[in-house]
Parts: C-alpha cells; sequence; structure tokens
C-alpha cells in the first residue's frame, strides 16, 4: 500500500501554544501542569493541566467576536486546527478532497453544565443546546476553514479517540476518498470530568508519577492536537515536504471492564502488535514508545505488562509526557502523535517526570532525563479509553533513498 | 470485493426484535414516541442489567439478536453510531453534581456516560477483542460508522462487523430540543408529517443494528454495493455523486426501483428532498421511515433498514410509500437508494442491491 506521509501539525496544551512552546517545556522539562486557574470548579486544589488562556484570549487569538457562540474545546480545536493546516499548506497548496476527523468525548459539556439550569428553565442561552453534541464542536472547529473541508466526522472513544481518528484518516486515504486527512482531537476541561474522574478515584492530588511504585492516579489536562496526513505521491505533487511516515496503527478492545485495564493489558497487547503488523516491524525495530501512562495503578501496570509480553526483555526506552500534559482525554492521542512527531523528527525522548522507584512486577523504568540527539527511527504511541477502547500508532523517519 | 447485510435487528417505536413494522406498524401520533421494551431477562440475566442504563441494553441485545440471525458468533468489529451519547446517565451525572455542588457524586452514572460505553458494553458482553469504534457526528453518526466499516471490509482488514446507531430521548433533552426547534408544535391528529408549511418533527428512540459481512449467505438480505459521504452546501453536489455511484455500478436513474429518504415533515430538512425528487428521482418512488420511527440522530439506520427489508422480501409495501399513489411497487425491487442528510450539509448516500 502506499505511503501515508504526515505534513503538519498543530497542538495546543498546557504547554502553551505551538509546537515550539510544545519542544521547548519538553527539553526544559517543564511540566504545565499547576493549580486550577480557569475552570470553575469546588475541587480547585486538584492539580491539572489547563491550557494557559481564557475563552476571551483564545477569542482574540482567533479573531472571533465576544458575542459569537463557541465552547471552549472549539475554541482550542481551531487553534491547533490553524497551525496543522498552515504548515501543511493547505491554503497556498490545496488538495481536492480534503477531511477532517476530530474526536472528543464531552464536547461542549464545559457551557452545558454551566448554562444547565437556562436551558430547562429559560430560553437565555438557547444557541448553547446546539452546540452541546460532539459532531458540534467538530463543526465549529472546522468554521476556521470554510469550504477547506469536503468531508467531517467525530470519532468518540474516550481517550483514544484522536489515535482513532487517524486510523479512520488513513483508510480514507487508502480507499481514495480523501487527498488529505487533518486528524486530532480536542478536549476542554469541564466540571463533568474533574468531578467524574474524582468520582472514580482515580485523580492525584499531587503531580501525577506515571510508572512509579507510588503513583496514586492521573491529573487531568486539556488541549487539541491534529495532525495533516496524506499520501506521499500527493505531498510530492503538493509540493511539500513530509515530515515523516505514519506506518502502522491499530485498534483494539481490551473487552475486560468499563473504565479498567486487564491485569495483563490484553487490548494493549493486541493494539501493539497489531501495529507492528501493520507497519511490517520487528519489536526490537520501535526506538522509542510514547505511553498513555497516565499514573493510575491500574493503567501503568497493565500497559507495562503488555509491553514486557510484546518487547521481552528488550522494553525500548517508554517515557509517558503525561506529566506535562495531563491527561487531555480525547485529544490525548493528539497530543502524544504530534510529541511523538516532534521527538522522531527531531532527535530526542522526552523525559518521564516525577519518577523515583520502579513498579516491581515491571522489567523496565522509564526515561528519566530528557535524551537529545538520539537517532530514532519508529517512535510508537498507545492511545488507551475508558470501555477498553485501545489504539496504537507508529510513525517512522523519512528514508532517504 | 462484496459487502452484504445478514442480518438487521431493532429496538424502537416499532414492535422490537421483528419486522412487523414493514406491514403492520404502530402509526405515530404523538411529539413524543417512547420505546417499545422487549423483555430482557430472554437475552441476560437481570444481575447483568440491573445496573445497565436503558439505551445499553437495547445496544447489547439488539446486537445478540442480529448476530443470531446473522448465524455469525463473533464479529471482527462492533462500530457503533451515537449522536448524543448515553443521555440518561449524562443526566443522572450532571444533575447530580449541580444538585450537591459537586460532592457525594455516585460513580456509575458517569461511567455509563460516555459515548463509547455503548460499543464496550457489546464487546463486553461478546468477549470481542477486535476493532471496536464510535462515532458521534450528529444526523450522520450510524452513517460514519457504516462507512468505517465498509471501508475495512474494502481494504480486507476486516470480514465480518455489527454496525448500529443508538440514540435515546429522555423528556428533558427532548424539551430541550424543542426549545430550537426539532418538534412539531401541535400533535399530527391534526396535520401529518406530509403537511407542509411546518417546523420540526416528531421524536423517536433507535436501537438499530445490522450484521455486516463479505460473504453472501442463504439468508443473506442484500448487498451494499456504494457507500459516499460528503460534506458541503452545495446542492449540485448531491447529483454528482448519485450520477458517480450509478456509473460505478452500471446503472442509470431507471435502474433504481425506489430511493428511501430522511423525510421528517420539518421543511427546511424535506426541502432538500423535495428538490432533488423532483431534478434527479423523478418518477422513482420515494420510501420514508420517520413516521414509523421518528426522528434521533441516529434514526438514518431506518433508512437502510427500510432498503434491506424490501429487498429481502422483494416488495415495497404501500406503509412506506412517501406519496401512496406512486405507483410501480407491483415490480420487485433491485436497486434501492439510500440518502439522508442533516442540516443540509452532512450528507449520506448508500446503494443496496438484492
Amino acid at each position: 500500500m502506499d505511503s501515508i506521509v504526515v505534513t503538519g501539525l498543530g497542538i495546543v496544551s498546557a504547554l502553551g501554544t505551538g509546537v515550539e512552546a510544545t519542544v521547548e517545556h519538553l527539553l526544559a522539562g517543564q511540566s504545565g501542569i499547576g493549580k486550577i486557574k480557569y475552570l470553575d470548579t469546588r475541587h480547585c486544589s486538584l492539580p491539572v493541566g489547563e491550557v494557559p488562556m481564557d475563552d476571551g484570549q483564545m477569542r482574540e487569538l482567533l479573531g472571533i467576536s465576544s458575542e459569537k457562540a463557541i465552547t471552549r474545546t472549539s475554541l482550542m480545536g481551531r487553534i491547533a486546527l490553524r497551525e496543522a493546516v498552515m504548515q501543511a499548506q493547505l491554503c497556498s497548496r490545496p488538495s481536492r478532497k480534503v477531511s477532517l476527523v476530530s474526536g472528543t468525548t464531552v464536547g461542549g459539556m464545559e457551557k452545558s453544565e454551566r448554562f444547565y439550569h437556562d436551558f430547562l428553565q429559560n430560553n437565555e442561552r438557547n444557541e448553547y443546546i446546539a452546540l452541546h453534541d460532539c459532531g458540534a464542536c467538530t463543526d465549529m472547529i472546522a468554521h476556521e476553514f470554510p469550504g477547506m473541508f469536503d468531508f467531517q466526522t467525530t470519532i468518540s472513544t474516550a481517550c483514544s479517540s484522536a489515535a482513532n481518528a487517524v486510523i479512520l484518516g488513513a483508510n480514507l486515504l487508502h480507499t481514495g476518498r480523501a487527498d488529505v486527512v487533518v486528524a486530532g482531537g480536542s478536549e476542554c476541561l469541564s466540571k463533568f470530568h474533574l468531578d467524574g474522574f474524582h468520582t472514580l478515584m482515580i485523580l492525584d492530588e499531587a503531580p501525577c508519577k506515571p510508572f512509579d511504585k507510588n503513583r496514586n492516579g492521573l491529573n487531568l489536562g486539556e488541549g487539541a492536537a491534529y495532525i495533516v496526513m496524506e499520501l506521499a505521491e500527493n505531498a510530492e505533487k503538493r509540493g511539500v515536504t513530509p515530515l515523516c511516515r505514519l506506518s502502522g496503527y491499530a485498534n483494539r478492545c481490551d473487552a475486560f471492564h468499563q473504565t479498567a485495564s486487564s491485569p495483563e493489558g490484553e487490548g494493549a497487547y493486541r493494539s501493539m502488535m497489531a501495529a507492528l503488523e501493520c507497519a511490517k516491524l520487528q519489536p526490537s525495530e520501535i526506538s522509542y514508545i510514547n505511553a498513555h501512562g497516565t499514573g493510575t495503578p491500574n493503567n501503568d501496570e497493565s500497559e507495562g505488562k503488555a509491553m514486557m509480553r510484546v518487547f521481552g526483555t528488550n522494553v525500548p526506552p517508554v517515557s509517558s509526557t503525561k506529566a506535562f500534559t495531563g491527561h487531555t482525554t480525547s485529544a490525548g492521542g493528539g497530543v502524544e502523535n504530534v510529541i511523538s512527531i516532534l521527538a522522531l523528527t527531531r532527535d530526542f525522548i522526552p523525559a518521564n517526570l516525577n519518577f523515583s522507584e520502579k513498579i516491581e512486577s515491571l522489567n523496565f523504568v522509564p526515561v528519566l532525563k530528557v535524551q537529545s540527539h538520539v537517532q530514532l527511527q519508529h517512535v510508537l504511541t498507545n492511545s488507551f479509553g475508558f470501555g477498553g477502547n485501545d489504539s496504537s500508532c507508529i510513525f517512522s523517519k523519512i528514508q532517504s533513498v | 470485493m462484496s459487502i452484504y447485510i445478514q442480518s438487521f435487528s431493532h429496538i424502537s417505536t416499532q414492535e422490537p426484535l421483528n419486522d412487523q413494522w414493514f406491514d403492520a406498524p404502530h402509526v405515530l401520533s404523538e411529539r413524543f414516541n417512547p420505546c417499545v421494551e422487549p423483555d430482557y431477562r430472554n437475552w441476560m440475566p437481570p444481575m447483568e442489567t440491573r445496573r445497565m442504563g436503558k439505551l445499553l441494553k437495547r445496544a447489547v441485545t439488539v446486537s445478540l439478536d442480529a448476530l443470531q440471525k446473522g448465524q455469525c458468533e463473533m464479529p471482527d468489529a462492533i462500530i457503533s453510531g451515537t449522536g448524543l451519547g448515553c443521555v440518561e446517565n449524562t443526566e443522572k451525572f450532571l444533575n447530580a453534581l449541580l444538585d450537591n455542588n459537586e460532592e457525594c457524586l455516585p460513580p456509575t452514572p458517569f461511567m455509563q456516560s460516555t459515548h463509547n460505553t455503548i460499543g464496550s458494553q457489546i464487546a463486553l458482553k461478546l468477549h470481542c477483542h477486535g476493532y471496536n469504534c464510535t462515532y458521534s457526528h450528529r444526523g450522520a453518526s450510524f452513517d460514519h460508522s457504516l462507512l468505517d466499516a465498509f471501508m475495512q471490509m474494502q481494504l480486507h482488514q476486516i470480514h465480518t462487523a455489527l454496525v448500529g446507531g443508538f440514540d435515546e430521548m429522555t423528556p428533558d433533552y427532548f424539551n430541550m430540543l424543542g426549545k430550537i426547534g426539532y418538534w412539531r408544535k401541535m400533535e399530527l391528529s391534526v396535520c401529518d408529517l406530509r403537511c407542509q408549511g411546518h417546523s420540526g418533527s416528531i421524536s423517536g428512540s433507535t436501537a438499530a443494528t445490522f450484521l455486516l459481512s463479505d460473504q453472501r449467505l442463504a439468508n443473506t438480505m442484500c448487498e451494499v454495493k456504494a457507500v459516499e459521504m460528503f460534506y458541503g452546501q452545495d446542492f449540485s453536489r448531491i447529483s454528482a455523486y448519485v450520477n458517480q455511484i450509478l456509473k460505478n455500478n452500471g446503472l442509470t436513474t431507471n435502474d433504481i426501483d425506489a430511493v428511501v429518504m430522511g423525510l421528517s415533515g420539518d421543511d427546511a430538512n424535506d426541502a432538500v428532498y423535495h428538490r432533488l425528487t423532483a431534478s434527479v428521482f423523478q418518477d422513482i418512488p420515494v420510501l420514508w421511515y420517520k413516521h414509523l420511527f421518528g426522528e434521533s440522530f441516529c434514526s438514518s439506520a431506518f433508512g437502510l433498514a427500510v432498503a434491506a427489508e424490501c429487498l429481502s422480501h422483494q416488495r415495497i409495501p404501500t406503509g412506506l410509500l412517501y406519496s401512496p399513489d406512486s405507483g410501480k411497487t407491483e415490480k420487485k425491487p433491485c436497486n434501492i437508494l439510500v440518502y439522508n442528510h442533516f442540516n443540509s450539509i452532512d450528507h449520506s448516500l448508500i446503494l443496496v442491491t438484492a
């Protein structure tokens, strides 16, 4: 099958706006997690990874008037989409069939939870009723470039949504239904999410410690990130330089429990193995794994065991970057795809912050300090969601022929 | 590569888990139309369903039924569409959160609130480790699920798939959508959905699933020849896509025995369908389904069901004809086109043949 290349990246997270801010923080080992500043919640002591802008600042950045009804998920999505589209030069070097595949789970909930009593009791906030659902968020994000997309859809598989957007994107390209696909996700913090994760008792009250023996849960984050994908020949025709290849991808289901992962990481194992098979790679060829690594006791052990099943005693360098960004839920796959591609193309491995002690049942420790000037060939990134929706993507360097 | 519909199952505003609606449907006359529930004890032990939301019970049951009817034990993929996800659980958690000011909240409604709870509950019940994905894109959620399955079969990634559409309607969500024009202002006894000059439709409830496979079997209902989805307001593109699909399959409009459309009684929604009928589909019988199943984000699944059942029964019952006097229904149908749009921007065309 023809090879798929990535020609644009866009990201906004707790690390700031854009790939450069992201790389700077990753190289400096500077986390974006801190005290809650923008979300109006009583759990204000919980650490989170908020995008360092309020809605007004995002509107200003995008040139959207304060009168227009729009959700925070859509605002963040538009910021990331704009960067990705610009890098891929989709405006100046257009393609005929461009698709947008975006992931989200709570969509416009952050506004709905604020205006819910209005929705039910009066007509003050009716314009937000139609913006509540997931699809509405994607449509609002796409409006950043009116007329650009001839297919738009929304994937909602919780924390693996953005990774699954990439998988659908690959199939749209391989069946010729799209020439270019912009794939990723967007999700803002909401009380609904924060309280939901809180009731499940999986939020750490301190900065999260992925893959640490004494890890105590995750920190929620928010953000948006997209990658621009196209067949190599389409990129060549458009005259844009590919950043890397999307060489493998897979979606498998743990089918174990609604919110917990199986002890041996069955879904994770299957999704990594299937992605390797799709990429026609041996496990030993993977140079870095950007793990799902949420920092919950359950995920990290389960994912770690799955890695041991795939890689045996030679688990490649692993880090979870969630201690930088927080767990950005539906955007997570997008944020980590972008981080993985940045690592691959700029030859560094981001650190797994806050680690001090190895998990006894695992045979590896994560990367403790950022490693620069390393040669990476193939990077694997995992995104796992509630309901056992597990997906893996592999990005590879462009081979010089 | 040929792709077939092996079976269909539904729990909706009609009699559940059978095709009674095809010849003897319930006539809907209310603005809010509740779901007709089957006896779930026939499908799952009460212990298992006790904590399951209604939509989840429906989704698991229609999946089991479709697999049984299609004689398949384990599908390669489970692909679900839902416009609004698990609304009942979302409202439960949201109300508790607002009423109790974020304290002492119950975890179960949150756990069962995410849209992909539906697909993952089906996977859990079947122990299915294969591809599992959920689309939530308004009125095209089911259609995009079908597109995903269709492409994966074209690319030989899977051989069988459960493809479903699932949406429930709660009284609160009904009222909220009513405020932004989703429903008729008066009961249908005054004026049915075919009367023009009205806005809004009637609400329905959708749990509908299809078993797809790449093999023709003895009980195969029909073949899915083409699945095309696109976004945009340009009307001329709809006819361009229709012509392209027909050409790709060696057909002309004369070969199309019926067109199934998402006519809902809402003037703005129906205008696109009427325009298409007057231009591209002149003299072709128009079938509809929202008068039987109501409007919900995934109701377009019933459009495909109408086409599949007509091809499988080899006849078109008059109750499905939008204009009962439109004739030409004596002939055994062979090719049926299903066209749906949402807000005139998300378009879906599906060609099915006997």
